[in-house]
């Protein structure tokens, strides 16, 4: 029967691409599988819609990211961008206009053709105020949206306001939307009414490897190859492999790793590296593929309120917070929070960040004796207690505030506060419910430090402009400035802009590592540790290619196969 | 007379359901002020995205109307209620009662399956317990022991075991949290069915039937459990209600899709609607619960009614 239906899946996709000779499938030489079983992952929580427009959750664009595809995607390995419905683009000399050709021939996963009507409208989409996308952002360069306008049916003219550097970039995870089907409720206003979880599976279409079958609440949802995909392999079987793709809604990290273990799940798509010994142990009796893919982008770090009103003003002395960086244990947080599955940092990029790390940052070594002196050299001093004080005799005491939820930051604090202990400060870590936490650093500013983390998105420095310019929201030490409060920070500034619109990535590289050098010897953050991301998978996954970027797993799923078929 | 009986029983009811609006309106404005008294909102999140502005948040506080004062958000969410929908999820975009109702379907199922199983075994092992000296003062201390057991950790112990035999799913099936569920309320029910039982063995007029030379068996059905009925019944309403409560960890650890891992999910997002909606349904369940055992109580016991 199953042989049967195979031949039949087999003979409809041959029938197809007999009748549409003009096809320009992506060919992946990668991929070496055979059509055939079924996938299951576990997500995290359960996706809260099916609309890309306004998804804003992880398990909504995990789904929504296989169900959809992106004119030009980031390998997640290489961290480079590559071909997907645009075939090729190209840039002129400005760096304004990019010319992307799309492939043609294609079609939604309802069989509705795919053409550049549907690329300007999706750009119009997301842009449009009244549809309230997060993603509009991203579409928005030196304050102006970028516009789009179609050449011919499978031409696009994207014109930016201003040049961008690695404008192309942001076409991944944007996925393109079906004209046909959105434009109604577009005009009407009701764009985010759409695509949400109860919506009937054939009233959704995209361009991606699989596409909705079934929605159970609160516990699963399926998807289904998309027979248009338009990616194949070397011997011309249209990817993805599998037949079915199955997301189970499990909602704690010690949960998903259980079920893992009792074969309830296939792949574990990221979990802490705490876990690894476990995963481990399933290595070695059953087989399970175990993988440590290396520092993700994520850091965390500790952060000074460097607001002007904050009293007393130890945190404002570079001096300080330079001792503070010296007295931390990086490596026991290694150690002792991952389980020596992760890396120590000094600087705001991971060593996970391939191209965009400066790697001549200085080291500096642990030394408490030289923390006390750059201490003593700002004016502080010890009491017979061994208590530090300030110039004006007052002990040295903060809190720092964290995260209840994250217990690996949780731990991290702790062990900050007994490095910091050793330089003669009093230390006090509350722990906060996460909104709570946010609320206080980024709203009303009631915290001495804090400890935090960034990261995991994309790996260029574009992504992080609202965090390194003075006047970003998400400036943690002192955000939403109207003028930079520091010359070091209105240096990040001017170069941050540079870069923004430097087209030669080799200036735009030295521009980023001199913010980088400014941020290493300012130090507004104490930079820690980054984990390393762990995964796993059944042994007879095949094709399986962990990324240090997000989706760490399921970025190349429809390649991914069943090796015993 | 059963006319009179009738409109006492609807004039009761009546009452109820007065106070049970009453008391919806008080827990639903409750935990509407209470949500809203924790700093952050659903948005706060999304400040943390380097890649969303500021602005963009704000935006989106305002198209959800998060920026209008409480009692204009309340009056929102309580129109919304009016006509079913218990507001609109902030993070589904779904009225909370189309999220809410499937998965208070799954609760209830898991919660009357487990009510079932441990009133099937425990008033018979009650009873057992009553009749027998020493077995039953055994059992009534291992029932006592037992309570002091939560279901937390029992629904961790059901999961271990689940993936160390491979006996049950580790998650997602309704076996293993229905049996933690009966095994934690079962002592109570093995307790209460022992001590009402005890209560009623000895009394006169079960003296005065056995000497009527009325079988055991008869004794028992048609007598003792009869007599005893009113505390049970008692317990069963209060049962339900304990066991809603508890059903929402063990759904969470067990993997059962109910109202659990909903509610706990939108109490880390601040999803107000879906809060309240799941607070107001319990606290249903709990009225019906008790609802329930207040009629059965009318129904069986003569004395009630008389004095209704």
């Amino acid at each position: 029967m199953r042989v049967k239906s195979g031949v039949l899946c087999a003979l409809s996709g041959a029938l197809f691409v007999a009748l549409c000779p003009g096809e320009e499938l992506l060919v992946s030489h990668s991929a070496k599988g055979r059509r055939d079983g079924r996938l299951t992952v576990a997500l995290r929580a359960e996706p809260k819609t099916l609309n890309p427009l306004i998804a804003m959750d992880l398990p909504s664009r995990d789904v929504i990211g296989r169900m959809h595809a992106d004119l030009i995607s980031i390998h997640r390995q290489t961290q480079l961008t590559q071909p997907a419905l645009a075939k090729s683009w190209t840039v002129s000399p400005d760096g304004r206009r990019y010319t992307l050709h799309l492939r043609r021939g294609l079609r939604f996963s309802d069989g509705h053709a795919f053409d550049a009507d549907d690329v300007v409208f999706t750009l119009e989409a997301f842009l449009d105020e009244k549809t309230h996308s997060p993603q509009r952002d991203l579409l928005i360069v030196d304050g102006h949206p970028l516009t789009a306008r179609k050449l011919d049916a499978y031409t696009v003219l994207i014109e930016l306001p201003a040049p961008y550097a690695a404008a192309e970039r942001i076409f991944d995870g944007l996925p393109m939307l079906p004209r046909h089907i959105l434009e109604k409720p577009f005009r009407e206003g009701k764009l985010a009414e759409v695509w949400r979880l109860n919506t009937p599976a054939d009233g959704i279409a995209g361009l991606g490897p699989f596409r909705l079958k079934q929605y159970q609440p609160g516990e699963r949802l399926v998807l289904e190859r998309n027979p248009y995909y338009w990616q194949e392999d070397g011997s011309r079987q249209r990817l993805p492999y599998f037949d079915e793709l199955t997301f189970l809604f499990v909602g704690s990290e010690d949960a998903q790793v259980t079920r893992f273990a009792a074969g309830e799940t296939d792949i574990l798509n990221r979990v802490s590296p705490r876990m690894f010994p476990q995963l481990a142990a399933g290595q070695a009796s059953r087989g399970d593929i175990v993988s440590d893919a290396g520092p993700s982008l994520e850091y965390n770090f500790l952060v000074f309120n460097l607001s002007p009103a904050v009293k007393p003003t130890w945190f404002q002395q570079t001096a300080f917070r330079k001792a503070v960086s010296m007295a931390v244990d990086r490596d026991s947080i290694v150690r002792l929070v991952y389980g020596g599955r992760g890396a120590p940092m000094w600087g705001n990029v991971s060593a996970g960040n391939r191209q965009w790390s400066n790697s001549n940052i200085p080291i500096p070594v642990r030394s408490l004796s030289q923390a006390r002196d750059l201490l003593a050299s700002a004016g502080f001093t010890w009491d017979s207690g061994k208590t530090l004080r300030d110039r004006t005799g007052k002990p040295v005491e903060f809190s720092i505030i964290v995260a209840s939820s994250n217990t690996e930051r949780v731990q991290m604090a702790t062990i900050v506060q007994y490095d910091l202990k050793q330089l003669g400060m009093k230390v006090q870590v509350a722990s906060l419910e996460f909104r709570s936490l946010v609320d206080r650093v980024l709203n009303t500013r009631q915290f001495d430090a804090a400890i935090m983390g960034l990261g995991g998105g994309d790996a260029d420095p574009n992504s992080e402009m609202n965090v390194w310019l003075s006047s970003g929201g998400m400036h943690v030490w002192n955000p939403g400035q109207k003028q930079p409060s520091t010359p070091w920070e209105g240096e990040i500034d001017r170069l941050m802009r540079a870069q923004m619109s430097a087209i030669r990535i080799k200036e735009r590289k030295q521009q980023w590592d001199r913010v980088q050098q400014l941020i290493a010897e300012n130090v507004p953050m104490v930079f820690l540790a980054s984990p390393h991301v762990v995964v796993a998978a059944r042994k007879w996954v095949g094709g399986f290619a962990p990324a240090a970027m997000a989706d760490y797993t399921l970025w190349n799923v429809e390649e991914l196969f069943h090796r015993d078929n | 007379m059963r006319a009179g009986g009738d409109s006492v029983l609807i004039r009761y009811l009546a009452r109820r359901a007065l106070h049970a609006v009453l008391l919806l309106f008080g827990v639903s404005a409750l935990s509407f002020a209470l949500v809203d008294l924790a700093p952050g909102d659903y948005f706060t999140d999304a400040r943390l995205n380097p890649r969303i502005s500021s602005e963009t948040v704000a935006g989106l506080r305002g198209e959800y109307g998060l920026d209008r004062p409480l009692p204009v958000r309340y009056l929102r969410w309580l129109r919304s209620a009016m006509a079913g929908d218990l507001g609109v999820s902030l993070a589904y975009n779904l009225p909370a009662s189309a999220l809410l109702a499937p998965r208070a379907g799954n609760t209830l199922l898991l919660a009357s399956s487990a009510l079932a199983l441990a009133w099937l075994a425990g008033v018979p092992l009650g009873w057992w317990a009553a009749t027998r000296k020493w077995p039953g003062r055994i059992l009534s201390f291992a029932a006592s022991a037992a309570l002091t057991i939560p279901e937390l950790l029992m629904a961790v112990m059901a999961s271990i075991v689940a993936v160390r035999t491979g006996w049950f799913p580790a998650g997602g099936h309704l076996a293993l949290p229905a049996l933690v569920l009966a095994a934690g309320s079962m002592p109570v029910v093995i307790r209460h069915t022992r001590a009402a039982v005890l209560e009623v063995v000895d009394s006169p007029f079960l003296v005065a039937a056995r000497a009527h030379g009325i079988s055991e068996g008869r004794l028992v059905f048609r007598y003792v459990l009869p007599a005893a009925a009113n505390p049970l019944i008692s317990l069963a309403g209060l049962s339900l209600g304990t066991l809603l409560s508890a059903s929402l960890l063990v759904e969470v650890i067990l993997g059962w899709p109910g109202l659990g891992p909903l509610l706990l999910e939108a109490v880390y997002a601040r999803d107000v609607p879906v809060i309240v909606g799941s607070i107001v349904i319990s606290a249903v369940f709990l009225m019906l619960g008790s609802l329930v055992a207040d009629v059965a109580l009318y129904a069986c016991d003569p004395r009630i009614r008389v004095e209704a």
